[in-house]
């Protein structure tokens, strides 16, 4: 059967993830590009999350950031020993994750009859709006500075330290993989086709019987979801919620980038988005960046000619390019590759 | 046995009346042709029928009753925790800080027990200062918006197309509406998506049910695509398909509905002489399952072929029924088609 590879491929993945940091130990000097990997899977998290919401439901969002923000702020009020709560990693993080819901169903009721621009012009407002909250609510979010520190988390009494980032690494892949199973698994089954029919052609759709207020307001919830759940992980290992300005505008638009690139509608494509984008953002030009100043052909003190200063110009480029010559993106979705098959008697007969 | 009654329908745009007091029975298990030149309200009074536009007067009756969300204790229940729960949203919103203050921030000492007891009080004890300002007007404004919100929400779809589509209506569209990503196969499941029952946790989790349902409902679907002759495309994308696969699938994908009343929206046009044949046998072999067919087409050869009765609409107006040799002889359909004959010669 056509399955079987198909799921080695999938859990190859998994292992080569897993195996990063064990080989770093092996190779001279201690290269940390796990260390790097960590934000690459927060931000697939976010893009998983908007995934459901753009990929899938095909509903414009630009305000993801705002829904991480709400997830790292609750994680941060519900474990800081400034206040009262002073909840665990686990019972502060499922916390964390309802709450997300709920802020989704709040932004997704009076928004469901919204389509197209005008959502995403409300959703790039929520985004703001949490923002400046965060910013003026002193007594609560403490202003600019953000909540610090939160205790790290323990672990039947082990506890993750900010010095060595492999527990780190491992927790965060363990979210990030149980995510992609939650969401491959609701893509295969009636919900999320419904989610892509309503992208397709909503009339067509609530006239076979689908109830596209009720799938979309499900797709809020559940993308917020996971969003506010990339914002608690974030914060517990930043040890701090971070300040508002942290999940600001470009951060929704690095998330939608992340989206676009990697192909919208596949969990695969979001992962590879994630890794390219973040990959490019942290890794390609922190590295281009240094080796110029190291040999001088660069200033340090001129920001035009440091490429770090060129990122957001070079992201719209990508998105140009990608718009014109592969808008499917780099991965595109299961449908295109059973489209290339024929043949092949229907594989993965989907429920 | 009347499956569907329309009586006095009128539907309004504006000035424009695109259907006017038009009233027609179609009889269960028949084939009923609505015939009309181009403009004549044809697609209107499909649209009605389904959901997508309200009729500005009349009433559409299916199965003895309107296709619309009946207003139950459930309802009500609903509407009034979102105007419940909006309210105290209203109410938190308003005094978050304050609240924070004398509740959480003055009762914690850094490090020492937290009583939740003194913090309930403390907050009772800041509502009861100015019960009317902290509590009962955000309360009642926030409460009024989400019911009101919520009502009209409600109230709006009330005839949405996907409760006509519950009770028993499937459609299929005038300028073919399939979901191009989605193959052929996943058209007709989304089909039948109104008799999964497989909820968001069992598809996440993978519950036993998910794949009774899946092995299930992909075993109806094959079916389905293999009764329109489709199953060799059934893993192709929709938007790949030929004019003719596309027409057929969006048939395999209303039967998929299990539909009692199934609307065809001149399902003919763009076909050749052997297509069409092959599409008449088709109409014939879905009324054979006892499903009514209501069907707006061009094709004269079609609609004579094989209608049981025949409405005409001409401007919005129906202007004649009955069978196909009773609609043919009607003067005044050969009027609406052709124009009118000058019996006498105008006088010179």
């Amino acid at each position: 059967m056509a399955a079987r590879p198909r799921i080695l491929f999938h859990w190859s993945f998994l292992i080569v993830a897993a195996l990063i940091p064990l080989i770093e130990l092996l190779l001279p000097g201690h290269p940390h590009v796990g260390d790097l990997l960590r934000p690459i899977f927060i931000m697939a998290m976010l893009g998983l999350g908007l995934n459901i919401l753009t990929g899938f439901t095909g509903q414009l969002n630009l305000g993801v950031a705002a829904f991480m923000a709400v997830g790292a702020y609750s994680y941060a009020i519900l474990t800081c020993d400034i206040y009262p709560f002073r909840l665990g990693f686990w019972s502060a993080t499922a916390l964390t994750v309802l709450v997300g819901l709920t802020v989704g169903l709040f932004l997704g009721l009076p928004t469901i009859r919204l389509r197209g621009d005008y959502l995403a012009i409300v959703t790039l407002g929520f985004g703001e709006i949490v923002e400046d909250v965060l910013k003026n609510l002193d007594s609560i979010t403490k202003g600019t500075q953000g909540i610090n520190p939160l205790p790290s988390p323990s672990w039947f009494g082990y506890h993750f330290r900010a010095e060595t980032y492999q527990p780190w690494y491992y927790l965060f892949l363990a979210f990030l993989a149980v995510l992609v199973l939650l969401n491959r698994n609701l893509q295969r089954s009636r919900v999320g086709r419904a989610w892509i029919s309503i992208r397709e052609d909503e009339l067509a759709s609530s006239c076979m019987g689908v109830n596209p207020m009720k799938m979309k307001l499900l797709a809020f919830a559940l993308g917020a979801a996971q969003c506010s759940l990339a914002g608690a992980l974030w914060a517990s290992y930043l040890g701090s919620s971070g300040e508002p300005g942290n999940y600001d505008f470009q951060v929704s638009i690095i998330a939608l980038c992340i989206v676009i690139v990697g192909g919208m509608g596949n969990i695969g494509g979001v992962l590879l988005g994630a890794l390219v984008i973040m990959g490019f953002n942290s890794i390609v030009l922190e590295t281009v960046t240094n080796f110029l100043k190291a040999h001088q052909i660069i200033s340090s003190s001129n920001v035009f000619t440091s490429p770090g200063s060129w990122k957001y110009m070079m992201y719209g480029l990508a998105l140009i390019l990608m718009m014109r010559f592969r808008p499917e993106g780099l991965l595109p979705s299961r449908q295109f590759k059973a489209e290339a098959h024929p043949d092949q008697p229907h594989s993965p007969p989907t429920s | 046995m009347n499956i569907l009654e329309i009586s006095d329908l009128t539907v309004r745009f504006g000035g424009l009346t695109a259907v006017n007091a038009v009233s027609l029975d179609i009889p269960a298990k028949e084939i009923v042709s609505v015939i009309g030149p181009n403009g004549a309200g044809k697609t209107t009074l499909f649209n009605a029928i389904t959901g997508i536009y309200d009729p500005t007067s009349g009433a559409i009756r299916f199965n003895g009753q309107e296709a619309r969300r009946p207003f139950r204790w459930t309802t009500a229940l609903a509407l009034a925790l979102i105007g419940f729960v909006s309210g105290l949203s209203l109410v938190l919103i308003a005094n978050v800080e304050p609240l924070w203050d004398t509740s959480i921030t003055s009762n914690y000492v850094y490090e020492q027990a937290f009583l939740w007891s003194k913090a309930f009080s403390a907050a009772s004890g800041y509502f009861s200062e100015s019960p009317g300002q902290h509590f009962a007007v955000p309360f009642l404004i926030g409460g009024l918006i989400g019911l009101a919100g919520a009502f009209a929400i409600w109230q709006r779809t009330r005839r949405a197309p996907e409760v006509a589509a519950r009770a028993g209506i499937a459609r299929t569209f005038q300028n073919i509406r399939l979901f191009n990503q989605m193959t052929a196969l996943d058209n007709v499941l989304l089909g039948m998506d109104s008799q999964l029952r497989t909820r968001v946790w069992h598809a996440a989790l993978r519950l036993p049910l998910y794949w009774r349902e899946r092995d299930e409902s992909a075993r109806q679907a094959m079916d389905i695509l293999r009764f329109v002759d489709l199953d060799r495309e059934a893993n192709q994308l929709a938007e790949n398909l030929s004019y003719g696969h596309q027409r057929r699938l969006e048939i395999a994908r209303a039967l998929a509905m299990q539909p009692r009343l199934l609307l065809l929206d001149e399902p003919a046009a763009g076909m050749n002489p052997a297509e069409t044949q092959e599409l008449m046998k088709l109409i014939h072999d879905i009324r054979e399952r006892g499903i009514t067919v209501l069907l707006i087409e061009h094709h004269m050869q079609v609609v004579m072929g094989i209608s049981d009765r025949i409405a005409v609409l001409d401007h919005g107006e129906k202007i004649a029924a009955g069978t196909p040799p009773e609609v043919r002889n009607n003067p005044r359909v050969v009027e609406a088609y052709l124009g009118k004959t000058y019996e006498d010669p105008p006088p010179t």
